[in-house]
């Protein structure tokens, strides 16, 4: 009697399961499905942006130049480049061949173009200030022929190309004006140069890149964001999953294919999975602990000292970070090629003489207020086991726990007395200090504000070779160890895992997912 | 009847004004800045600052208010600042996925509440009540996150049964959202359905004591017919409150549950908005969940006089 | 007049597990294995052991020593809400429902505008602009609970008001506030009474919540809550993290909703006879 309904039941349910099949196709399009942990915010490259934003708008767009493995820097758009004798004019002569998304070819126009977009003011552009004055100030882009781009400066710039290469400035990609509505003025999308096009988006579930067919790619093998890049698969969908868990689930489940920035507290039982393989690379970001050189406590360097003195950089590196992070005193990274003999020096935990000091400069157990946040945690673990190891030496700190744009607010402001935080990588030590140098009094973010300070920073950017260089660094790193504005912890490693059938994926120390050259078997 | 509904429309009016003033007050006392978010914290001030100047946000508060307000009394809810969309076609997008988990998961939860609260209460001080009473407060006691991470693990990873993530909407494939959705939704049925099951056992307890059951009894009905006629009706007003109460709040996001699923909804939408003090979000989801709070009440009590005749609809 | 053979072994039961935390709290107040808060580099993720009973966590923190710590903590906080939304939501219930006219309408408007809100959110909120401690987490938990309990409290007020022996004492010219406390009062109990043991649970699970997305009381003071949250991310690889504090929420609770179900049936009116 209910024959014929379950009959139908039956039918209903494999006609479901048929619709969760995917459909077989005559030739099957390769899908490479990877994780943000948060929406991209725009997709105008170096604007309105994040470091989800910039890894994912960097297979879109290239720059002129672009960082290599190393942190050095080479052709991308420009096949070469040349320098006038005073280091303030740079010749680039484009390469032929190079096709924007929408067909059209590449040319010099193109680029005054895009250096006219980022440099308009009311867009933003993430490293406008760089190239207006911190690095140089940039006098005119000019086009003598249809292929070659050249730049006047002010002054020499050493860092002037690494400041176009930059992931946070979009690599300054250069753009097609099809980018841009007639007006000049709308955001359409970016049309680049880049192995892949913008496909799909919808927001806060995922973000699909397409295959661009028509790519011209650089010989050899790829180099950082530099070197031969290749669409080896049609499609990449970025899902975005913000929740640690779930994301290690669905790497295992292969509801991923690969995921970039494996959190370290999931590594446990990832590293259990047969199908995953893991890679890391340590990267150049630092987390310190932020000291506020205004505070009344914390004003007297000792006490400054004697707080870093508590703090075992090896065993907190390792809990906050599930043993992947490497102990680093220094604001230059271990990754960095500038980390020498003299960044490498850590002192020892030294209870008794951070007493001492603490004792000196007046400290009688006041607490002082560490701020931190939940959103990361490494952050908030480094600031759980400094309160821990500080009160070892009867240093009283008091956790703050805020939420993110809390915390930012708070820092932007110079409102705290200790804050535990993190720098995203950069390619070059200037750029860290660049971070933590300056007047407080003009930009209160600033944390480390001494004329000594701001000399030995100069030297840094003004020196041409390497040599001169690591002298600068080593110097500045020495006064940053004795002045004690801030405690750097330790440089994160960044930790990728891919499923079995995944190849040509590597993380890398500017910590930026890259797609290109990797495929499926 | 009508007259009555658009009464209480009209009265909404007021609690719709108030929760769009506190919304406008409480999200702006909050320290923290959308550009700073934005643009991270090693952006240069003068562009945080500039950016800061052309999303109107240095302008007078009550200007900016009546600005949004106005805006909003012409159908525009402003465009986010995060992500440049515009907020209504978020908030209805974002929704849709919300209301299909919630409604589910509230209707079998009632159900389950209904049928184990009255069972427990008649059979009461046996083993099963113990049983019932048991199971409601274990589950009272297991955060949701936590339940759906192990069912996550155990059905997604373990079993390798359901899909972990991937979402795709309804418009792609339903069979496919289907299967995406089965774990949410019976997450959220056994959280909710813990102290349902204990509202409905208490007043059915209460109903079973009454007088007019044991004349009921001593009339000679069958237990059935007291129970359904007599216990059932008099009992399910308060848990009918709760379950109104339980789906107005959990209309308006189930936040922790989308996020362990991964799941673009409306929960989740609001909660990176505080977050990232995305303010015309915030503004537009807290309006659009007040309004789906006060219809769901509004539905709710009128409900009520047909499970319990001693409350007249006035 | 507590007659010892009414209560029930469902009483006793929730007397005991309350018993029992109350003890632990007592003891954890002077004595504990471990500094709860003392980190140890070199034993994390300890299992249970003779050393350490209940295992150590992520930075060989002693967990027993964080439960018992952690159990005045999370108790303190459920205890301090309850009775703070208990106290306002029965008294703001019975007006609005008994005295219905406007005093009743403007408590549904405020209790409307406030239950708009999504609980947790109005509390990530609140607790952003107090601050993250212990009062102010009381106090946001409390006004996202409050109206909730208003309205069930008011509801049953309303039902209440129909019966005849309402009407009947009305006749006979009782003043209002006698008529509330005499009849009304003990007739909404049941229902305040399983709220209150409900909203225990609730607040303790909220401050899980809150913590998880990083408003909860700040670390390192343990709560059951943030040892839980705190847990989450190595639910596998070391379990016992989640089963203490897993175990110590769900074991208060049930002896909180036993002794709450007792409390009733004494409170209960028709229950006495």
């Amino acid at each position: 009697m209910w024959g014929g309904d379950a009959r139908k039941a039956v039918t209903a349910i494999g006609l479901l399961l048929a619709a969760m099949l995917p459909a077989a196709h005559a030739r099957a399009e390769t899908l490479l499905r990877t994780r943000l942990n948060a929406d991209i915010v725009s997709t105008m490259p170096g604007m309105r942006r994040d470091e989800n934003t910039d890894a994912v708008l960097l297979h879109i767009v290239e720059g002129l130049v672009a960082s290599r493995e190393d942190g050095s820097v080479g052709p991308m758009l420009a096949k070469s480049w040349s320098m006038s004798q005073d280091g303030k004019v740079y010749t680039f002569a484009l390469r032929d061949g190079v096709r924007f998304h929408n067909g059209a070819p590449l040319t010099a126009d193109d680029v005054l173009w895009s250096f006219h977009w980022y440099m308009e003011p009311a867009n933003h552009w993430r490293c406008l200030s760089a190239l207006h004055g911190t690095i140089a100030n940039v006098l005119s882009i000019t086009a003598p022929d249809k292929m070659t781009v050249r730049i006047a400066l002010d002054r020499p710039a050493p860092l002037f190309l690494k400041t176009l290469s930059r992931a946070d400035c979009g690599g300054t990609g250069i753009l097609q004006r099809a980018s841009v509505a007639a007006d000049g003025v709308n955001w359409i999308g970016p049309v680049g140069t880049g192995p892949f096009m913008l496909g799909g988006w919808r927001h806060g579930n995922y973000l699909e890149l397409l295959r661009f067919p028509h790519y011209a790619a650089l010989p050899g093998p790829g180099d950082g964001n530099a070197g031969g890049k290749h669409a080896l698969v049609d499609r990449i969908r970025f899902l975005i999953i913000p929740d640690s868990s779930a994301a290690a689930a669905a790497l295992m489940r292969g509801n991923l294919d690969l995921m970039d920035a494996l959190d370290s507290n999931q590594l446990g039982i990832v590293r259990r999975d047969p199908a995953i393989r893991l890679m890391g690379a340590p990267t150049l970001d630092f987390y310190p602990i932020l000291l506020q050189t205004g505070d009344r406590v914390l004003k007297d360097a000792r006490m400054r000292r004697a707080i870093a003195l508590t703090i075992d950089r090896s065993g907190l590196a390792r809990a906050a970070t599930n043993g992947t992070a490497l102990a680093n005193a220094s604001p230059v990274p271990v990754a960095s090629p500038f980390y020498g003999p003299a960044e490498s020096m850590m002192t020892k935990p030294d209870i008794a003489q951070a007493r001492r000091l603490a004792a000196a400069s007046g400290y009688k157990g006041q607490p002082i207020i560490l701020t931190t946040n939940r959103r990361y945690p490494q952050m908030f673990d480094a600031a759980v086991l400094v309160q821990a190891m500080a009160a070892e030496a009867g240093i009283n700190f008091q956790i703050q726990t805020v939420d993110w744009a809390t915390q930012v607010s708070l820092y932007s402001g110079g409102k705290y007395q200790a804050m535990a935080f993190a720098f995203s990588a950069k390619m070059d030590p200037s750029f860290n200090f660049d971070l933590l140098i300056g007047d407080k009094t003009k930009d209160a973010r600033k944390v480390w504000d001494s004329e000594e300070s701001r000399a030995l920073y100069q030297q840094t950017l003004e020196a041409a070779d390497p040599a001169a260089r690591q002298a600068a660094f080593d110097r500045l790193n020495a006064a940053f160890l004795a002045d004690v504005p801030a405690i750097v912890l330790f440089n994160s490693r960044r930790i990728g895992g891919v499923r079995a059938n995944i190849h040509g994926y590597k993380p890398w120390p500017a910590a930026q997912q890259r797609l290109w050259n990797v495929g499926i078997q | 009847m009508i007259a009555y509904i658009f009464r209480r429309l009209l009265l909404t009016i007021p609690t719709l004004l108030l929760v769009s003033v506190i919304v406008f007050g409480l999200i702006r006392l909050i320290p923290g800045d959308p550009a700073e978010v934005m643009m991270g914290p090693d952006a240069d001030p003068a562009s945080i600052a500039s950016l800061h100047h052309q999303m109107g946000l240095d302008r007078p508060l009550p200007v900016q208010f009546f600005a949004w307000a106005g805006r909003v009394l012409h159908g525009d809810f402003g465009i986010s600042i995060a992500t440049g969309e515009p907020v209504a076609r978020l908030i209805v997008e974002r929704f849709q996925l919300t209301a299909v988990i919630v409604l589910a998961a509230v209707s079998l939860a009632t159900l389950i509440a209904v049928s184990l609260g009255m069972i427990a209460a008649w059979r009461r001080n046996s083993r099963l009540d113990l049983a019932v009473v048991g199971g409601a407060t274990i589950v009272l006691a297991v955060p949701s996150f936590w339940l759906g991470l192990v069912l996550l693990l155990v059905f997604g990873l373990k079993l390798g049964w359901l899909p972990v993530v991937g979402y795709v909407p309804f418009s792609d494939s339903a069979g496919a959202a289907l299967l995406f959705l089965i774990l949410p939704i019976v997450t959220l049925t056994i959280t909710e359905s813990g102290v349902l099951t204990r509202m409905m056992r208490a007043s059915a307890i209460d109903v079973l004591n009454q007088e007019y059951v044991t004349h009921a009894r001593a009339k000679g009905l069958r237990e059935r017919t007291v129970l359904a006629r007599h216990v059932f009706p008099n009992a399910f007003a308060p848990t009918l409150t709760l379950v109104g109460l339980s789906l107005g709040h959990l209309l308006g996001g189930i936040a922790v549950i989308e996020t362990v699923f991964t799941l673009p909804g409306l929960g989740r939408l609001m909660v990176d908005s505080v977050l990232a003090r995305d303010y015309p979000v915030v503004q537009g989801c807290l309006l659009f969940t007040a309004v789906i709070y006060v219809v769901v009440n509004l539905v709710v009590d009128m409900l009520y006089p047909i499970f319990d005749p001693r409350v007249t609809a006035q | 007049m507590i007659r010892l053979r009414r209560l029930h072994w469902n009483a006793l039961l929730g007397l005991a597990l309350v018993g029992w935390l109350l003890l632990i709290i007592l003891l954890g107040a002077f004595w504990t294995p471990y500094d709860p808060i003392a980190i140890d580099l070199a034993h994390p993720f300890t299992p249970p052991s003779a050393a350490h009973w209940l295992g150590s966590d992520q930075f060989g923190r002693d967990v027993l020593s964080r439960a018992m710590l952690g159990a005045r903590i999370s108790f303190s906080i459920a205890l301090g809400t309850v009775a703070l939304v208990i106290a306002l939501g029965t008294m703001l219930g019975l007006c609005a429902g008994f005295l219905r006219g406007w005093i009743d309408r403007a408590i549904m408007t405020a209790c409307d505008a406030v239950l708009a809100f999504p609980g947790i959110l109005l509390a990530l909120a609140l607790i952003a602009v107090l601050g993250s401690n212990k009062s102010s987490i009381v106090l946001a938990l409390s006004i996202a609970y409050l109206p909730s309990v208003t309205r069930v409290v008011r509801s049953a007020a309303l039902s209440i008001r129909e019966r005849e022996y309402i009407e009947a004492s009305r006749v006979a010219g009782d003043a209002r506030l006698y008529t509330i406390l005499r009849h009304v009062l003990p007739n909404a109990l049941p229902a305040v009474m399983v709220l209150a043991t409900s909203l225990f649970g609730w607040a303790v699970l909220s401050e899980s919540a809150l913590s998880f997305l990083g408003v909860g009381v700040p670390p390192p003071a343990p709560t059951w809550g943030n040892m839980l949250s705190d847990a989450r991310p190595y639910m596998e690889e070391a379990s016992w993290l989640s089963l203490a504090p897993g175990f110590c929420i769900m074991l208060t609770l049930l002896g909180v909703n036993l002794l709450g179900d007792a409390l009733r049936d004494y409170l209960d009116p028709r229950g006495r006879q």
